[in-house]
């Protein structure tokens, strides 16, 4: 766990690519193109398999080469080129009708940045973790956790809200590769393997919105049958 | 950082000293129009056109100070004062910021960054007046839309301000400006790159590039220029230098003060000062392909989406605060 004491440099590196990978929760928060939130959650994958890349190299766990090739490979390729092929099939290019215009929704997002800061210091406080990179990863972690469920609640087109699901997941993902890098990792595999399984059954689910009710936004999901 | 104000205000008043904040003055007076007929120029070059040349605006500035005065029946004394006050209040601000040398010369104590906040906004507050004034429909409508902006901008340009305090431990921009260059390490933080993207957004919303304004005259989506559209003559000369002014200035906050705080004179040599000038010409002509890039790749948007680019600014100057609290 050298990421409690990482030289200055290296905490330089590690908290502007967290940062970078938060901004790129913004981007999906803020714009109203399926294809940028796509685009979006590529790039933050791809920016937290070089974070665990370099976590790998400057705390030498080689296992976390792998990981990080997986990582991009699942994350960054196939799981937006599966989604692609969603919207590209179903014809969803944006949100038809926005529950929370892109504007506030950026400022709510600010506002629970803010309130993650909080929750990590105290965090740190309590836990007596007096370092600035282990503050960054629970704060990104918790506020990306926190833009996902918003993306979760504000979207009804269900491809966003699948890809609500996919940010929460990469900031779960973001903070264990700083918090505990040396996870096992078949749990690694197992979560890799658990996203494919989210998207698949939203490619199902989308397919049966659309053969039942004509569109792909979840609103007109009303009654519950069973 | 300790508080270099003390040391400062000891510093002896030479004669060299008044004369080079008067260069300052002169300077942003001076090529303040170079500026914003490259930023047309390169326009029009992007978009395949011939462009009028860098110094049309000179040729436009001695064409209306050659002009008749018309005055509408129903304008008051801030009609007259209006761009006079904004004039003198653009001659101030660049006392107050690192123009050409980087440490302070003789009344650069005056304000901080926020005193020339102030300053700015103080100038076009008269005009938003002025547009008011004549009882005319397009300057009423051009008023209020500028307002309405700067109600939206003006918190951002504030947390930039108190995240720039937050690292620097100062509100002086020649503390920034010294700070930057000396340690690459903050230079290259996020806190800082956030604040630089931060204002960015916020010098297109100052200089009237924001994808919802119109370069053309076309009076549905005027902004800025429908406020003044009842001037002529030398006053109107008068208030398109100021903005072009305005333009420089924020120009230079964002070059000298955040973005690119090299190549500054540090002796306030002759050789140094007219080498700042020109660095400062050329760092200028970088910024401004960039807002024209910008300007040309972004589409139009329809005016009542004026909060998102807003919003995006706000939210970076949030992000630049936390991590200014965590790194």
């Amino acid at each position: 766990m050298t990421a409690f004491h990482a030289s200055p440099v290296v905490a330089s590196i590690f908290s502007l690519i967290a940062i970078a990978s938060l901004l790129l929760a913004f981007v999906m928060l803020g714009s109203r193109w399926m294809r940028h939130y796509l685009m979006a959650f590529a790039a933050q994958s791809w920016l937290i398999a070089i974070l665990s890349a370099s976590v790998g190299y400057i705390d030498r766990y080689p296992e976390l080469y792998v990981i990080a090739i997986l990582t991009a490979l699942f994350r960054g390729l196939l799981l937006p080129y599966l989604l692609l092929r969603i919207v590209r099939r179903m014809n969803v290019e944006r949100e038809i009708v926005p529950v929370l215009q892109p504007s506030s929704s950026l400022v709510i997002g600010a506002i629970s940045v803010v309130f993650a800061l909080a929750v990590a210091e105290h965090i740190g406080t309590s836990l007596d973790l007096s370092s600035k990179v282990v503050i960054l990863a629970l704060t990104v972690m918790l506020s990306m956790k926190l833009i996902g469920y918003l993306m979760l609640a504000a979207r009804h087109e269900a491809v966003s809200q699948v890809l609500g699901l996919l940010v929460l997941e990469n900031g779960i993902f973001l903070g264990t590769q700083i918090l505990v890098p040396g996870m096992p990792m078949l749990l690694e595999l197992v979560i890799l393997f658990d996203l494919l399984i989210v998207v698949v059954c939203f490619g199902v689910l989308v397919r049966y919105l659309m053969g039942q009710v004509g569109s792909t936004s979840t609103l007109h999901l009303r009654r519950l049958v069973g | 950082m300790c508080d270099p104000r003390p040391m400062w205000n000891t510093l002896p008043m030479t004669v060299r000293d008044v004369v080079l904040q008067i260069a300052q003055v002169g300077f942003t007076i001076g090529a303040a129009p170079l500026i914003q007929g490259c930023i047309v120029q390169f326009e029009e070059r992007v978009q395949r056109g011939r462009g009028p040349g860098i110094f049309q605006p000179y040729r436009d500035l001695w064409k209306l100070f050659h002009k008749q005065i018309v005055v509408p029946e129903t304008a008051s004394w801030l009609f007259w004062i209006a761009p006079v006050v904004a004039f003198v209040c653009m001659m101030t601000v660049p006392m107050l910021i690192p123009v050409l040398t980087n440490f302070p010369l003789p009344l650069s104590n005056m304000g901080d960054i926020l005193g020339g906040g102030l300053i700015l906004t103080l100038g076009s507050f008269m005009i938003t007046l002025a547009g008011l004034d004549s009882g005319s429909a397009y300057g009423g409508i051009g008023s209020s839309r500028s307002a309405i902006i700067s109600i939206l901008a003006e918190p951002t340009l504030i947390l930039v301000f108190v995240g720039i305090t937050l690292f620097a431990r100062s509100m002086l921009p020649f503390v920034v400006n010294h700070l930057l260059v000396a340690k690459p390490a903050v230079y290259l933080g996020p806190a800082h790159l956030f604040l630089v993207a931060a204002f960015f957004i916020l010098l297109t919303v100052e200089t009237d590039k924001l994808p919802i304004h119109s370069s053309t005259h076309i009076e549905v989506y005027m902004i800025e220029e429908a406020r003044i559209l009842e001037y002529s003559g030398p006053l109107y000369g008068l208030l398109k230098w100021a903005s072009m002014m305005k333009q420089f200035v924020l120009y230079t906050i964002f070059c000298n003060v955040l973005a690119l705080p090299w190549f500054m004179s540090s002796r306030g040599l002759a050789v140094g000062v007219i080498g700042a000038g020109i660095a400062v010409i050329v760092k200028f002509v970088l910024v401004a392909g960039a807002i024209v890039v910008v300007d040309t790749i972004q589409s139009r948007l329809r005016f009542y989406r004026y909060q998102e680019p807003l919003a995006a600014s706000f939210l970076l100057a949030v992000l630049a605060i936390i991590s200014t609290q965590i790194g």
